[in-house]
Parts: structure tokens; C-alpha cells; sequence
């Protein structure tokens, strides 16, 4: 089924983060522990397969010239309908997220694909491809905070990984500023090496 | 002309179709939110000071908000507050149990986003109990001249709760008790 | 006197302490993105500089005067993002009609900025952090300056990285991030800067 191939392409041929290298402010900034990974990859997809729909929905009702500040009322919409959601039934991940949360109405990913598939295309395909683009975006940011968390704190989600002598003095520079840059870089290389291999294999 | 007219009532329709949405949202929420804050909040109080049962508010002459801890017999056993200083890269905010001579018994950090590994070790057990015990003369760091350690690299988050809690504890024995100190506690800039 | 301080602090302290880019990872798209010239760089951050500093004004205002008077604090994000658009429409044309040298140079690096988190970013954070009206705008100003300075460093390096053998796999984007991770590196070390 074609709406299928919508959805997976998301999560890996497309996938946002290393594919497409949109998204990077919170890719960086929450990936220093995968509950706050997880937390905001579902956010974000939350936010993408809505605002696809309704983006989809309005296409022929939005006049081109004013459709990118249309887009952003709809996406700035439900972002903050998650915004207040979170708030108020998880506030824990609300507090560790913070800033990042409303900063998802400028996440490129979701602007990205209001542009170049929603405005296009129908609602059920703009549904798979958001919710796929989301996936794809969840499944990095947690890549990424795995390697983080482990590195940086030698636990993931409070059940310890690497021997306790780890945990007392783990590498913190993984959950700050410099590691977050570092282990991205290291990973896109990485997935490059892998794709090229891929290539070789196929000539 | 018309076509402009044209754009702004669509953006216009848009914006307030969100807005009526958010509305709605908001009106099922904020209860629920400001609810969280007011468990929370309470939360940490019993924390500071065990032995109470019920908390009074108050207020000071200079609008700061404080609670009377009272146990179950109704008698005054202490005050709690929150203290708040910004820290290295955040608001830091304190909850601070104190008895009736205005010695803490115990403070809690309930608000910070100081740097992980550094300043963020302020939430550990080791780094708060230090405070307990402690007294309005006590309460300077030990790069100022005083007995409280810093955390390890990160100075400035130690004297920022050590300097709100000083503020706060002067501010309130200055007027339940009428004492006032000689060194006056200065602003810190940073 | 006490003021000047008092802003030279706020300056050292949004340019280097919280670097907007290295530190509150804010603005990393047009980082990673703008930096491979030195002058499209440079253009980049005078736009961004310059928005930052007035979107913080206008966000600020709208936040105490409507927002918070009409309990309307949930339309927050939509409010300021708007402003945001606004702001940046406005800027393009008025560049547009009274600098059309500038406006060819920057042109297509000016409806980026709408998208710019470090823009939105700045006027949450002076609203979280109950800064008033002219800290606000200083904030804005210095976190621009900040991300102006960390954009050129980051276009330096990469000028002269077109001269050097990078290995095939880290071309591009892997090289930039670990460049990018380095500078972060160094500016934690202004971790320990004791102002005041």
C-alpha cells in the first residue's frame, strides 16, 4: 500500500534528522536523556500528523501569498494544545522539555513538510507522512540520547548500564553542551560510511 | 485592494478559530495546572516541617508570601517560604522550613536548571542537608569568608541558595521578631 | 556607572557564559547552515542581531500589555510567533525598498530568520526569566551579538577547512558538528567567569 511507503520512508530513507538535517536545535538540546527524547519525539509527531491534516484539509481554502503565516497559526495552535497538555497531565516532562516545547512551532521539520507534502497532497497521505517524519525524528533524538545518557550518566531511565564505578564519575561532558555537537557529528559520519558501503555493495 | 482584504479575513477566520480552540483547552487545563503547582507546593512544605499539620498564609509588610506551620494542636511550630536567586543559568527556587527561633530545619530545591553534573547537584540530599541547623549568621559560602562549602565547580549556584535563604530569613526575623543585623545582606548582581 | 556594569555583565554573560548557540542550543539551524562564507555570515548575523533585539521589545510588550491583562497567557506561542512574522516581513521590505544592495545580498537569508529558534527562543526566555522591558531588549541585543561572533568563528574554520583533506564520510555536516562541539567545549570554560 502506498500510504505505507509514506510512513516508513520518515523513519529511515527520509529521516529528518540525518537525511534531511532539519530539526537540530532540539535534537541537541533534549537528547541528554531519553525520557526527555521520547517525550519530545512524541510531542513533535503529535504536532506534525495534526497540523498535516489540517494544513491538507485548508489547501485549496488558503491563499498561496499568506500560506506560511497560515501554516504557522495552525502549527503554533497545536503546539500549544500539547503545550498546555503536558502541563497539565505530565508536568514533569514539561519542566525538563521547557523552553524546547514551544520552540517546536519553529522546528523546521514540521514547517518543512507542510510545505513541500500537505499543501499537496491528501489527508490520509499527509497523515502517514507526518506521523512517519515524526516516528523517524523520535527514533534519532532517542538514538542519540541512548548514547548520551549512557555515556554521560552509565544509566538509562534510572536502571544503571554500566558498572557502578561508572556511575561515580561518569564522562560528563556526553549530557553537556560539547557532547551533544560530538556524538551527533560522530553518528552522521557514521550513517555516511554506512550509506556509502551500501552504495559500493550495489555497484 | 480587495485581494489584501481577501488575506487578512482569512488569516483573520484562522487565527480565530485557533484562539476560540485554545480557549477551550486552557478552560479544561489551567484548573488541572494550577493544581499541579499547589500539590507540589504543599508537598515540599510538609517536607521542611514534618512535624506540622496545617500551614496558615501570610504576608510580609514587603509582600513576600510566607506560611505558618502550625502542628495538631494548633500551636506555631515554624514558618515556610520560598526562596528564589538566579543562579548560573537559572532561577533557583527553595523551599525553606524554619522553627520558631528562625533556625532552618530544612530546605528543599524545588525550581533549578543549573548545569547537569555541576550546579544541578544542588537537588542531592548531601548538598541541602547542609543547610539544616543553620542559623541567619551562618548562612555565608566559603569563598565569601564563611563554613557552607560550594559544590565542586559550581560556586555560584551554592551562594545563590545560600544569599536567597539569608535574604529571606533577615527579611522575616527583621519583622515577626524585631531583630535586625548589623551587615546588611547586599543584591547580589549575579 | 553601576549600569554600565551592569550591562557589560549582562553582554559578557549572553555572549560567552550562555552562548545562545553553544550553550542554549538556540539558532543551530542557520550555525550549521549560513556558516560556510564569512560575508553571507556576517549578513546573517546583523539581520538576526537586529531582529532579536526588537522582536524582545515587541514580545515583551505584547506579553504585559494584552496578554497578561487579558489572562490570555496560553496564546503566548501564537502571539509571539506572529509578531515574529510580522516583524520579519516588515524588515524585509523596509530593507528591501531603502538598501537594495544589502537586500540582494542577505535576500534569501531573511525569511529564515522567522525560523531562527534563537529569535523565538530569546522572547520566551526573557518572559521565564521576568526580565523587564530593557533587559528584554538587551538580552535580545547581546544574544544576537552572541550568535553573531560564534557564526563567523564557525565560517573561519570552514573557509578554511574547503583547503583541507576531510575524510569522505565526515564532509559536510559530521565536520561541522565536531568543529561546532569544540567551540562548545572551549566556551564552557567560561563556566567559572565570576562576575560582580
Amino acid at each position: 500500500m502506498s500510504s505505507f511507503k509514506e510512513l516508513s520512508k520518515g523513519i529511515f530513507k527520509e529521516n529528518p534528522t540525518f537525511v534531511l538535517v532539519l530539526g537540530m536545535c532540539p535534537t541537541l538540546a533534549v537528547t541528554s536523556s531519553l525520557q526527555n527524547a521520547i517525550g519530545m519525539g512524541l510531542a513533535a509527531t503529535f504536532v506534525l500528523a495534526f497540523s498535516n491534516i489540517l494544513i491538507s484539509l485548508l489547501k485549496d481554502l488558503i491563499p498561496s501569498k499568506i500560506r506560511i503565516p497560515g501554516y504557522i497559526v495552525v502549527i503554533a495552535s497545536f503546539v500549544s494544545i500539547i503545550d498546555m497538555a503536558m502541563a497539565a497531565y505530565l508536568p514533569d516532562l514539561h519542566k525538563s522539555l521547557g523552553i524546547f516545547i514551544p520552540l517546536i512551532v519553529v522546528n523546521c521539520i514540521i514547517l518543512g513538510r507542510a510545505e513541500a507534502f500537505a499543501c499537496k497532497n491528501g489527508v490520509f497521505a499527509s497523515l502517514m507522512d507526518g506521523v512517519g517524519m515524526g516516528l523517524g525524528f523520535t527514533l534519532s533524538l532517542s538514538v542519540v540520547a541512548i548514547i548520551r545518557e549512557i555515556l554521560g550518566t552509565g544509566k538509562i531511565w534510572e536502571i544503571a548500564i554500566l558498572p557502578q564505578a561508572y556511575i561515580e564519575e561518569p564522562m560528563l561532558v556526553a549530557i553537556l553542551a560539547p557532547g551533544a555537537f560530538i556524538t551527533l557529528g560522530l553518528l552522521m559520519a557514521l550513517i555516511n560510511i554506512i550509506k556509502d558501503k551500501k552504495k559500493a555493495v550495489k555497484e | 485592494m480587495k485581494v489584501y482584504l481577501h488575506y487578512a479575513l482569512v488569516l483573520l477566520i484562522i487565527t480565530a478559530l485557533a484562539c476560540g480552540i485554545l480557549a477551550l483547552v486552557n478552560q479544561q487545563t489551567k484548573p488541572i495546572i494550577d493544581r499541579n503547582l499547589f500539590d507540589e507546593e504543599n508537598n515540599a512544605r510538609e517536607q521542611v516541617i514534618s512535624a506540622a499539620k496545617t500551614f496558615e498564609k501570610q504576608e510580609l509588610k514587603n509582600g513576600k508570601v510566607y506560611y505558618i506551620a502550625k502542628d495538631e494542636k494548633g500551636k506555631e511550630i515554624g514558618y515556610t517560604f520560598i526562596s528564589c536567586g538566579r543562579g548560573y543559568s537559572s532561577d533557583v527556587q527553595i523551599m525553606v522550613g524554619i522553627d520558631t527561633d528562625f533556625k532552618i530545619e530544612k530546605i528543599i530545591i524545588i525550581q533549578q536548571s543549573e548545569t547537569p553534573g555541576l550546579g544541578a547537584n544542588c537537588i542531592k540530599p548531601e548538598f541541602s542537608e547542609k543547610y539544616t541547623n543553620l542559623e541567619y549568621k551562618d548562612l555565608t559560602v566559603d569563598k565569601d569568608g564563611g563554613n557552607i562549602k560550594s559544590i565542586t565547580g559550581a560556586t555560584i549556584t551554592t551562594r545563590t541558595v545560600t544569599n536567597a535563604i539569608k535574604k529571606d530569613i533577615y527579611d522575616l526575623e527583621n519583622e515577626l521578631a524585631g531583630i535586625t543585623f548589623k551587615q546588611e545582606v547586599k543584591d547580589e548582581l549575579i | 556607572m553601576e549600569y554600565i556594569a551592569k550591562i557589560l555583565i549582562m553582554a559578557v554573560s549572553s555572549i560567552f557564559i550562555n552562548n545562545f548557540v553553544l550553550s542554549r542550543f538556540l539558532g543551530l539551524c542557520p550555525y550549521l547552515g549560513v556558516s560556510k562564507k564569512l560575508d553571507s555570515a556576517f549578513g546573517m548575523g546583523m539581520a538576526v542581531i537586529f531582529v532579536m533585539a526588537i522582536a524582545s521589545a515587541f514580545t515583551w510588550l505584547i506579553n504585559a500589555y494584552l496578554l497578561i491583562p487579558a489572562g490570555l497567557e496560553y496564546l503566548q506561542t501564537i502571539a509571539f510567533i506572529l509578531t515574529i512574522a510580522a516583524l520579519v516581513q516588515f524588515v524585509e521590505m523596509f530593507i528591501q525598498k531603502s538598501a537594495p544592495a544589502l537586500y540582494k545580498s542577505l535576500g534569501v537569508y531573511l525569511p529564515l530568520i522567522t525560523t531562527n529558534c534563537a529569535v523565538l527562543g530569546v522572547a520566551v526566555i526573557n518572559i521565564n526569566d521576568h526580565l523587564n522591558f530593557l533587559d528584554s531588549i538587551l538580552n535580545g541585543f547581546f544574544g544576537g551579538v552572541g550568535f553573531t561572533v560564534v557564526l563567523l568563528m564557525m565560517a573561519g574554520i570552514r573557509e578554511r577547512l574547503e583547503k583541507a583533506e576531510v575524510p569522505k564520510s565526515m564532509q559536510g555536516m559530521p565536520i561541522a558538528l565536531i568543529i561546532a562541539g569544540c567551540m562548545a567545549l572551549a566556551f564552557l570554560g567560561f563556566a567559572g567567569l565570576k562576575l560582580g
